[in-house]
Formats: C-alpha cells, structure tokens, sequence
C-alpha cells in the first residue's frame, strides 16, 4: 500500500463516483490527485483542496451531462426534459427562485445543525464497547428528603452486588477524592506540582468495564496493585513533558500533609468529551486499604459512584426487583451502628430503592440531576431545539408551497397545452415534485457548505465540539441526508403538485386568470400559520432572555460585589492565623473572614432536629464558617447576635436561617423564638447546639432553587464533623476606595499570592470572585439562550422571505386594480394602507393565536423556577408590536412600488 | 462533423497531443498547453477536449502507465490519428496561405 499522506477532499471523490461513468472515472481521479499532489507542494493545502473541488464539480458537471444526456433511452430523456423545463422556470421566475432557495437554504442550515447538535448530545457514551450492558446505580439522596435520586452510593453496595446478584458480570465503584495535589519531583530540574480535580480512586476491573484507549500501559495489569497510577495523555504532558511517563513516580498529598508516592503504570488517550466519565488522574482504590477495611462496611460514606455490567441477555425487570432485597439486608449494619436507628426509623418509611440507570442515558437525564465525574446535558434544551427544527423546516416548506402557488397562474397555461398535449395528471406531478426536490437538493448542498462554515462559529457560542466533516463520510449520514431531500421535496412540492395539476385545460386556456387567486384561502392559511409560529418563537425567545436578566441582577440577600475569594487553605492545616492577621493588614480588604465552603457551591448537609420531644428530622444544608466570614458576606440578622470570637462557649452554638427555623418548627414568623433553643444532630448523640442568631434567608446556592434550611456551624466546633467537602476558603471584601482600577487589583492578588506562597510554596494560588461565581451558574443558559435568539430570528426571517414573495405576487396581481383606484383620484397612501391591510389582518389573526400558546409555553418553563420573573402584558406587544412592524416593513416596498406605478403603464394593454 | 475544422482550444490540445508522443493524458497536455500559450487552463476542459477530439476521430486511446503518485490508478494515454494528423495539418495550410497573402507583411520581399 502506499502510503497515503495525501488525503484528497472526500466528498468529492464520493460525489465524483456517484455522477461520473465508471468508464472515466479511473483516470480523473488519478489525474485529480496528481494534480492536488503537485498543488499541494507548491501552493499549500488550501489552494489545492480549492481547486480540487473547482476540477472535480467542472469534471462533474462536464461529464455527467455527457453520460446521462447522450444516451437515447426514454427514461433519460424524460429525466432530461423535466430538467429542463424545471431550469427554464426558475431563470424566467429569479425572484421567487431567489426567495425559495434563500428560504429553504436557511431553514436546511438550521434544521442540519440542530440535528448534529441533538445527534451530539444523544450519543453520549457510545463510542466505548459493550456500554450497553453497563449500568450506573443510583439510590434515593438520603441525605435530604429521599425524593431525588443521587448517583452516589456507600462502598458497601458494590461489595453486596458482588455477593448477591450472579447476573452482574462486573462490579466496580470509583471514589472521588477531590481535588488532590500532584507533584513530581524531577531530578536536577524544579519540581513540578499542579492541583488535580479530575483524580478518582478505581478498582482494578475498571477497564474490564469502561474500555478506555491505552495509549501505553496493559489495561489489564495497569490498575492493579496498590499506588499505581493511570493518567491521560494531557495530564502526564503537564509533569514529563514529551518524554515517557511509563514507571515515573509521582506523589500526591494526603490530608495530614504526608506525600504518598504512585508509580504510572498506564497513559491513556484523552478521554473523549462525549463520555459522561471526564477524568485526568486514576489511582488504584487498594492504595488507600487501610481506610477501605476501616470504613468499607458503610452505607452512609457515599464518595463512591457503583457501576455494573450485567451478562449478556439478562432479564433487567427481574435484575431490578432482584436488587431491592440488598439494602435492607445490608444497609442496618451502618444505620444501628452509626445512627443508632433501625432500617425503618433511618428511612422513615421512605423505600431504600437502588435503580440500575444505563450509562448511555446518564448525560441527559434529569434524575440523579448530578454527575459526579462529568457534565449533564440539558433534555428539556434537546427538546426545544428539536421543536425549533422542525418548526423551521415547515416554516421554509409553507414558504416553497405559497411560492409556487402563488405563482400558479404563471404556469396555468403550460400545464393547460401540456394537457391538451395528452400529459396525464401523473405526469406533471411528477414534473412539479421533481422540481420540488430538486430545489431541496441544491439547497441542501448549499446548505452543507453554509453549516460547514459557520459551525466554529456556533461552536463558540454554544460551548460545543461540533463537526460536519466525519459525518460526511458515514454512508449511513448521506443516506439519511438522500431520504431527508426526498422526503422534503415530496412535502413542499405535493401541494403546488396536486394543485397545480388540478387545472382545467379549457378554462386556463380561456383566459381565465382567476387560476391565481384560487387556492387563496389556503395561502391565507399558511402566512397565518407562519406567523403565529414566528411571533410565539419571539415571545419565548423574549422571556427566556427577561428570566436571565432577572436571576442576574436579583437580590441574593447579600452583598455578592467586590468579594474575593481565595482557595486551597485546607492544604494549610487548621491554623491559619497569620495568614488572616498578614491579609487583615492590607488596605485593599475591610474584612476577612475563613470559611468551608462558599457560595454558590454549600451543598453539604446533614440531618438534625430540635431537641424538644417528638421534633421532626430535617435536612439542614451546613456552612462551617468564623464570625468575620459572617461579616464579609453582609447578612442581615433578624434575632440574636453573630458569634463572638473573644467568647470560648461560643464554639458550640449556631446560626441559623429564617428557612431552618421554619423547618425545625419554631414557628418560623417569629425569628426571634428560635434563639436560645437547642439543635442536634439527628443521629442520636448527645451533643446539643444552642442557637444564637438567625439571619434573614439569602441565596447560597443557585438561584434556580429554593432557599433552603441552612446552619452555620462554628469554625472551632469539634463536635460537628462535616467539614463539607473539606475546602476551605478565605473572602476578603474589597475596599473599592483602594482598589479602583484592574491594576490596583493585580497587584492586591499578586501581594495575596506571595502571602500564601510564603506559607508554602507548594499551594496552588486560586482565586474567584463571588458575583461571577454566581454568573457561571447560568453560563450555560445564557449561552443557549443566545442560540435561540438566533434561530428565532432566523425563523422570523423565512417568514420574511415568504411574505416578500407573496407581497411581490400580490402586487402583480392588483396592478391593474391599483392603476384604476389611482386613476379615478385615489392617493398612493390611501392605496398603500390598502394593500397592506390584507396582510394585517392576517398578523391580527396570528397575534391572537400566538399569544395563548406563548402564554402557555413560557408559563410552563417558569414553572421550573424557584425565581420567576412576572409574565407581563407589555413583552406581548412590544414582540407582536415588533414582529407587525417588521412584516409591514417587509410588504411596503412592494406596496409602494405597486401604488407608485403610472396608471398608464398597467392599464394601456388589455 | 469532418468538416467543421478545429476550434482554437482543440488545436492546441492536439499539438500538445503531437508533441508529447504517445505519452499524453490529462495533466501533461494541461500542463504543456499552458506552457506554451501562457494562460492557465481547468483541468476539466481538458478532459472534454480530449473527449471531443476522439468523438471525432481525431485522437485514439487507450489505458496504461499507473504510478504511486496518483494512487495506483491508471491514465488514459491518447494519440493522434492519421485523420486527426490530416485536420492538423490543413489548419497549419490554411493558416499559411493566409499569412502570405497579408500585404504588409509581403512588402519588403
């Protein structure tokens, strides 16, 4: 074989094979790719690929005349006389087939990347081998209110799956570690140290689960003994560079400070995007046995995910009944031991309920609404751009179908002599679907060639990885492509076709030029149906953009401007006094106050309840904090007092929200009762927490949600053991009299940066600022949101363009009509409101129908919202108001071109 | 047809035919046209030259020569026909009678 190190255009080649004699075909391609060869070394790829695609279509289009007309058989001939009437049509008609092409062309672009962005994200997963028998398993979240699911399990569950249940063929848990600090001590050069997050702890079947791509190492041996290590590509580039990672040690930080060292025994390729399971660093889960003896026996330890890959064949209904024996046989063991509860009374009646969920449909599925290892997608967006699609292709279709009728009375009298002629009423659909289709092909061609380029582009703003190019290879892509333009080519031509063909010889023949205004009502029909669309797409679009503008700028209940925040402190061990002390001192900060976790991202939690008898358990979310954190943030305090640092008994008390009040039942309209009780935690010890303060509710989470119940428990309380993820932070509020400008600010972070390197210089200086923390939790929507808006303008567009053409028949038709009104003293203003008041009254009708459904949708998709903007009546008009102006806009060059027109020219001839 | 005579494009595709001797395809005829007249020229047009010209009796061919540069396909290597030597060669007539009866250029002998 040669080798092949010039790749020739594929399409073309295909293109090229489809159309032209296989007689030919050997020698043009041959010389085809002597000549790319030759253009390549001199003028670049570019330039060849270009003329590459010159030489082939001119090839092409030389060619397959010749081999398609030349031949005398009946069936080419027809073939070749339907193109050319078809050819003789659209040049004698520019305009219409100007608009038809434009129209269909966009809504073809659109439709085609809708479809690869729905194609994109629902195939998550599939490129790994035999995932269809793997299956996650997930469980109620028992860590608040049981009705969610949670992709997190205990180590147990796995450990119980393999015992009892022979139709797993693999069990495997991953155990996230968090964020874990790697460093690689090179010899005669600095070391080199980064933060991995993406760094899981597997089991030693992983790979026997998730085929991942060894680019060195054997999957099977790779994870198997303690402290080996498998990374991918990109993670190893960043400690070795280009030299071999295979046997280089590394070591990772422990939580006492301690450095374990990790041999590598793997490289993987980079793992695609499209896998659910995004990571960089996979150690060995037997390196840390010591733990898993001590605590592998929990239920309630949920820092693993369980994957299963069941045998081939396996009853799945009976598997999932099977399954739902295990907790309750192996789940007490951890509820009496740590909660000092029976299996009932810790789930209180709520079913302990495992689900096998398939891997392919973890991306996009709203149930567990987590991924611990990866993105999620969104399905109700799939759904809306799948709706957004289709809707723009039949807009584009009702345009064609109103083009063609319309200018039905153009072509009355061809197919009246063609009647006469002894045509069948077969034959001239054939003609007219035949002509349909073929606008489609084009446009879909054209099409093909817009999305290819403008794809970075929507790749851009979307935040996806979309490519048309491997597609275009895939036999299966371009036979859907084939069916897509019959299929559509059969719908936009069938009504023009049986309209067109129902004519009547003699009457057409006649004279009889009312063929045109027929069908009328139908026409009228359609533009409504287009416009009611438009008008609800743009009071959708509209309000999507409102309820993103109102979750931006709404009131968190705190001060969320000008407060820095700086991670990694937990790598600093619990006293950080003299940091706080070195950062206190600094002008650019009034406050700064230690933390475990921060806004937006609390999403620790426990169970307590109030200790009077018979109280409720309730989940509480839980923010380990100092008085100075408190401070910082601004809240507001309704009862009580913040904590006091000069006050040792102040260690054990807590702060509690006006939604935690509530929840723990103290009548929450008071705040001021709560202060003064006690809180426990609900899992039977001894300790109680008096409550010193509440503060007003504030958003800590996503804005999408409730409030919900939180307790700020105290830095130094030694009682309480959630430390949240472990994280912890320092926030500084700024003072913006010191820090006015961006370089004021660099040089306040560069002064905190050396702060904390002097401490150690081998933590990692991340910083972020609250507000845009808060922003980045609706990048996505915001981003989506500006593809909609695209679409819809899109949309509204093709509308345009079918109400320009429409316009523009119309106009034609009422020539003579216009030139007599003028003719007996009307004014060109008088006859412009006249001519666009038919079409008004057509937006009147959409406007009355789009705005039920806009009503509907948009109140529908608030519903998910905890912070709804209101529903007002004014985004109705001023989107209806808009879209009347712009379609009036559109009809007025015609109507003002129809009313100028001299009364002389449109009325000598009759 | 035969009488039609040779248009401009044809006349120098056949020449470049002539002169490459037996080893004309495609490219070398593209490449030797432009050559000569200086104007660059689709490899398309070409191809349907040739095409035409061996319609018309004027070029005979076969298939022949494969090399790796072109992925192992073969070309199509075309040569002149005695007839198409003959519409050469009237053209090349024409053109002379033509040229002597040009009065300026007669002047000086």
């Amino acid at each position: 074989m040669p080798k092949k190190k010039f790749n020739t255009p594929k399409l073309a080649n295909w293109l090229a094979a489809k159309c032209i004699n296989k007689m030919y075909l050997e020698e043009f391609l041959g010389d085809l790719q002597e000549i790319y060869e030759d253009r390549m070394l001199v003028k670049g790829k570019r330039y060849a690929r270009f003329m590459y695609w010159i030489d082939a279509l001119h090839l092409l289009i030389g060619f397959s005349s010749f081999s398609l007309f030349k031949t005398q058989s009946n069936n080419t001939m027809m073939i070749k006389n339907m193109f050319k009437i078809a050819w003789r049509n659209a040049i004698r008609q520019k305009q219409f087939t100007v608009l038809n092409l434009l129209g269909l062309m966009i809504g073809i672009s659109i439709s085609l990347t809708i479809g690869l962005f729905i194609h994109h994200e629902t195939t998550y997963d599939t490129f790994l081998p035999e995932i269809d028998r793997v299956y996650r398993v997930n469980q109620p979240n028992i860590w608040t209110d049981w009705t969610a699911q949670m992709s997190n399990t205990g180590p147990n569950v796995a450990v119980a799956l393999r015992e009892e249940v022979p139709e797993f063929e693999e069990v495997t848990r991953i155990m996230s570690l968090g964020s874990q600090i790697t460093n690689y001590k090179a010899e005669a050069k600095k070391d080199k140290s980064f933060e991995e997050s993406a760094f899981y702890a597997v089991e030693n079947n992983f790979f026997e689960v998730f085929s991942f791509e060894f680019s060195e190492g054997n999957p099977k041996t790779a994870i198997e003994g303690p402290n080996s290590m498998v990374m991918t590509r990109t993670a190893a580039e960043r400690y070795f560079g280009y030299e071999s990672a295979m046997g280089k040690t590394l070591e990772v930080k422990q939580w006492d400070g301690t450095w374990q060292s990790f041999v590598v025994t793997g490289v993987l390729v980079d793992v695609p995007s499209k896998s659910h399971l995004q990571f960089d660093v996979l150690v060995s889960l037997n390196s840390y046995q010591a733990q898993m003896d001590r605590d592998g026996w929990k239920w309630i330890w949920t820092a693993f995910t369980t994957y299963a890959k069941v045998n081939k064949g396996t009853n799945m209904a009976a598997l999932n009944d099977k399954i739902q024996a295990i907790p309750p046989k192996y789940a007490p063991a951890t509820t009496e031991q740590i909660f000092n509860q029976s299996f009932e009374e810790f789930t209180a009646g709520n079913p302990w309920k495992l689900t096998l969920q398939p891997v392919k449909e973890i991306y996009l599925s709203e149930d567990p609404p987590y991924n611990a290892f990866g993105p999620v997608g969104n399905p109700q967006l799939v759904k809306v751009f799948m709706a957004i699609g289709i809707l723009v292709l039949v807009l584009s279709c009702i345009n064609f179908m109103n083009l063609s009728t319309a200018r039905s009375s153009n072509r009355a009298k061809e197919v009246g002599i063609r009647k006469v002629l002894g045509s069948e009423r077969g034959t001239l659909i054939k003609q007219f679907i035949f002509e349909s289709t073929l606008f489609v092909a084009v446009s879909t061609v054209a099409a093909l060639f817009i999305v290819n380029s403008s794809l970075g582009w929507f790749n851009a703003i979307s935040g996806k990885e979309l490519l048309l190019t491997p597609y275009l290879s895939q036999p299966a892509f371009i036979a859907v492509l084939l069916v897509f333009v019959l299929l559509l080519g059969f719908i936009a031509g069938s009504y023009p076709a049986f309209y067109l063909s129902s004519f009547k010889p003699i009457q057409v023949l006649k004279g009889k030029m009312s063929a045109g205004f027929r069908g009328k009502g139908i026409r009228n029909g359609l533009v409504v149906f287009q416009f009611t669309i438009s008008m609800t797409l743009i009071i959708c679009t509209f309000f999507v953009q409102k309820q993103l503008n109102y979750t931006s700028n709404l009131d968190l209940g705190f001060a969320k401007e000008n407060v820095l925040q700086i991670g990694n402190i937990e790598q600093m061990g619990f006293d950080t006094e003299r940091l706080k002390t070195e950062l206190a001192t600094m002008p650019a900060f009034t406050k700064v106050g230690k933390s475990f976790g921060v806004p937006p991202y609390v999403d620790s939690g426990d169970r307590y309840k109030s200790t009077e008898p018979e109280a409720p358990v309730v989940a509480l979310s839980n923010l380990r904090v100092e008085a100075d954190y408190l401070d910082v943030l601004g809240l507001e305090f309704l009862a009580g007092r913040n904590f006091d640092q000069a006050l040792t008994t102040d260690q054990y008390k807590v702060i509690l929200n006006e939604e935690a009040v509530k929840v723990l039942g103290w009548g929450g309209d008071d705040p001021s009762s709560a202060v003064g009780q006690f809180v426990a935690l609900a899992s039977g010890s001894e300790d109680k927490f008096e409550v010193i303060g509440v503060v007003k509710d504030f958003n800590f989470a996503s804005v999408r949600q409730e409030i919900a119940p939180l307790i700020f428990i105290n830095l130094d309380n030694n009682k309480v053991w959630d430390y949240g993820a472990g994280l912890s932070f320092y926030s500084m509020r700024l003072n913006p009299q010191v820090v006015a400008s961006s370089e004021d600010l660099q040089t306040v972070l560069d002064r905190v940066e050396a702060s904390i390197k002097a401490v150690d210089a081998t933590i990692p200086f991340e910083y972020s600022f609250l507000d845009e923390d808060f922003e980045n939790t609706f990048q996505e929507e915001s981003r989506m949101s500006l593809v909609l808006n695209i679409f819809t303008i899109m949309a509204l567009l093709i509308a345009c363009l079918g109400l320009f053409g429409l316009a523009a028949f119309s106009a034609e038709q009422r020539l003579k009509e216009l030139g007599i009104r003028k003719v007996l003293g009307a004014r060109i203003s008088e006859l412009v409101v006249l001519f666009s008041s038919e079409f008004t009254k057509l937006f009147l009708i959409a406007m009355l129908l789009a705005s039920p459904i806009a009503y509907f949708l948009v109140d529908q998709w608030l519903s998910d919202f905890a912070n709804r903007t209101p529903i007002h009546i004014w985004v109705f008009a001023v989107s209806m108001l808009g879209t009347l102006a712009i379609a009036i806009a559109t009809i007025s060059y015609q109507s003002l071109r129809a009313a100028h027109k001299n009364p002389v020219d449109t009325l000598r001839s009759e | 047809m035969k009488n039609k005579g040779l248009g401009e494009f044809e006349e120098l595709v056949l020449l470049a035919v002539c002169i490459l001797k037996g080893e004309a395809y495609g490219i070398n005829v593209k490449q030797e046209v432009e050559k000569h007249s200086g104007r660059s020229i689709l490899l398309g047009a070409v191809h349907i030259t040739l095409y035409r010209l061996q319609d018309k009796g004027l070029l005979k061919s076969e298939m022949g020569g494969n090399t790796e540069k072109r992925g192992d396909r073969r070309k199509r290597l075309f040569e002149v026909t005695p007839s198409g030597m003959r519409q050469l060669e009237a053209a090349q007539d024409v053109r002379q009678k033509m040229w002597q009866l040009i009065p300026q250029l007669n002047a000086g002998h």
